[in-house]
């Protein structure tokens, strides 16, 4: 882990960024977002996808993409949760109190 | 928390744009990670002796390919390859080095070069083995066909080192371990280098044995060339010590009374028995030649060339073989020289006094006995004798004045009349040769020093 963060360093901060941008503006963002049932294969689909990688059971070349795929969907996931929370801060503290 | 799930239904269209950058950081960095890994993976096993090892990188998966010389390097190797940071998975594909049963080495040489074969436990040693040789034959090529195996007797780089100091000691041969027995074969480069190498393999290493040493020494020889036009006798050759060498060069230098002796003996161990003997009887013929060759190697002598006259010539052929030790063999070519014009007596005479100036007829002490080394003169004089048919010829005996004069004037006699014996046994008809005995009433010189009896010990020739 500790390889792959340092190697690709310049695209997971590229990751962190969006997930940041995409956590900024979600926070504001009006409309529905992923039903519930979407959600949750979402949520199976990454989860199974990392028990794939902790596990070795794909090979080669695949197994490194997967790995380093993970890894920058983690730092978009991190991205988007400093983002949000950040924003929630700043809106709930311009607002005038009730 | 449920801000945090309605903030993150809304996450999904960043997965877009993250896809596709995952691509190109896919498509970037494949190559670069795994040529890394690679590289990294190298550099670990640097420390590790392996064999024929090859690393290929799928992705962050490391095959690791080679041949490994215990079960404990094999181990180490995997483990430091999985150690490398970055590395997910290593495929082992090693093996260990094959053991050999027996384990066999060889080391060859011929004129051309030194050859290395068999095993080695090590590729570390191999090299060793290969550098060793090329100091010990310098100049020589060597060439390494060594493989690699496991199974070499404990000890074996030693045993293998001195084996190869002695190469360089063998003209040809093979040098071969197997397990721990040594077998050895060839012929030695010089005389002596036998011996050296079976003292040097006194000193193998524990647990070593010799099975076979059946190294030769080259042949111990020793040559004399008589050259008539130079006037030389020229010794080349080895003598067994420095006293062998001054005893052959006194009796050369009695031998051959009109040539120069070149002395180019060098002393060298290794000579046949009776080797003093056998040269000195063999330096008497040659001196009897007007131009020949003696070759002696070990136990076998050839002699050729022309004798003076064909009396000379069969007795040279038949008689030497008595002369020499048992065992050794005798190979005469021997010729006659085309007999030399005739000349009348006043010639002759000038002839004989020629030859008896440069050389004398010898004899025992006190005695009528001719000296063998004497065969030589009187060979030329008998040769020098058939060129006057016609004439008759004086053999006049001379004493120094030692001992009482009736003593010398028989002993003056019996010594001419011994020369006449000896020519007429060499085919000269007696009726030509008259023997004198005058004693010590016509010395040459002072009978006070050794110099001048030795000058009044004499035989003359004259022609009447």
């Amino acid at each position: 882990m500790p390889y792959l963060v340092s190697f690709h360093l310049g695209w997971l901060i590229a990751s962190l960024l969006l997930g940041f941008c995409m956590g900024w503006i979600s926070v504001v963002q009006r409309g529905n977002g992923t039903s519930k049932v979407t959600a949750r294969w979402l949520a199976v689909l990454a989860v199974a996808l990392v028990a794939a990688s902790f596990t070795h059971v794909v090979p080669g070349r695949f197994g490194y993409w997967l790995d380093l795929g993970l890894v920058m969907f983690a730092c978009y996931l991190v991205g988007c949760i400093i983002g949000a929370w950040l924003r929630d801060r700043v809106v709930s503290r311009s607002q005038p109190v009730a | 928390m449920q801000k945090l799930f309605r903030w993150a239904s809304k996450w999904w269209p960043g997965l877009i744009p993250l896809a596709v950058m995952w691509g190109f950081a896919a498509w970037n960095n494949t190559l670069p990670v795994e040529a890394d890994l690679s590289a990294r993976s190298s550099a670990a096993l640097k420390e590790t002796v392996l064999d024929k090892t090859r690393i290929a990188v799928d992705g962050r998966d490391v095959s690791l390919a080679a041949d490994a010389f215990s079960e404990e390097g094999r181990r180490d190797a995997v483990m430091a390859v999985d150690l490398v940071p970055g590395v997910r998975l290593v495929d082992d594909r090693t093996r260990l080095v094959p053991e050999a049963t027996p384990f066999v080495w060889n080391a060859e040489r011929d004129v051309v070069r030194v050859t290395l074969s068999g095993s080695a436990p090590l590729p570390s040693m191999k090299a060793r083995l290969t550098e060793a040789a090329r100091k010990e034959v310098n100049g020589v090529e060597v060439a390494d066909q060594m493989g690699l195996a496991r199974g070499a007797p404990p000890r074996f780089e030693a045993a293998a080192m001195l084996l190869l100091d002695q190469i360089g000691k063998l003209k040809d041969g093979k040098i071969t371990i197997t397990d721990t027995k040594v077998n050895l074969s060839g012929m030695a480069r010089d005389l002596g280098g036998r011996e050296a190498i079976a003292a040097a393999l006194k000193n193998l290493p524990e647990g070593f044995s010799i099975a076979a040493n059946e190294i030769k020494a080259p042949p111990y020889i020793f040559q004399a060339y008589k050259d008539p036009v130079a006037a030389t006798v020229t010794l080349t050759g080895y003598v067994p010590d420095n006293s062998v060498h001054a005893a052959i060069a006194t009796s050369a230098s009695r031998k051959f009374f009109t040539e120069k002796v070149v002395d180019n003996l060098k002393a060298s161990i290794g000579a046949p028995g009776s080797f003093n003997t056998a040269v000195v009887a063999a330096l008497g013929a040659l001196s009897r030649l007007s131009t020949g060759t003696l070759v002696v190697s070990d136990r076998e002598v050839k002699l050729s060339g022309d004798a003076l006259y064909e009396g000379a010539a069969n007795d040279i052929r038949s008689g030497l073989g008595k002369d020499f030790p048992k065992n050794w063999q005798y190979k005469p070519e021997i010729t006659v020289k085309p007999a030399a014009g005739p000349v009348d007596g006043t010639v002759c005479q000038q002839l004989f006094s020629e030859l008896l100036n440069k050389g004398k007829i010898r004899f025992a002490t006190k005695r009528a006995d001719i000296d063998p080394d004497s065969a030589g003169i009187l060979d030329h004089l008998i040769e020098t004798a058939l060129r006057c048919p016609t004439t008759n010829i004086e053999v006049a005996g001379h004493t120094d004045a030692d001992g009482e004069d009736s003593f010398n004037q028989a002993l003056s006699e019996k010594r001419a009349q011994a020369v006449i014996d000896y020519l007429v046994k060499a085919g000269l008809p007696a009726t030509r040769f008259t023997p004198v005995g005058y004693g010590a009433t016509q010395p040459l010189a002072g009978n006070d020093t050794d110099e001048g009896k030795a000058q009044n010990r004499r035989i003359e020739f004259l022609v009447r």
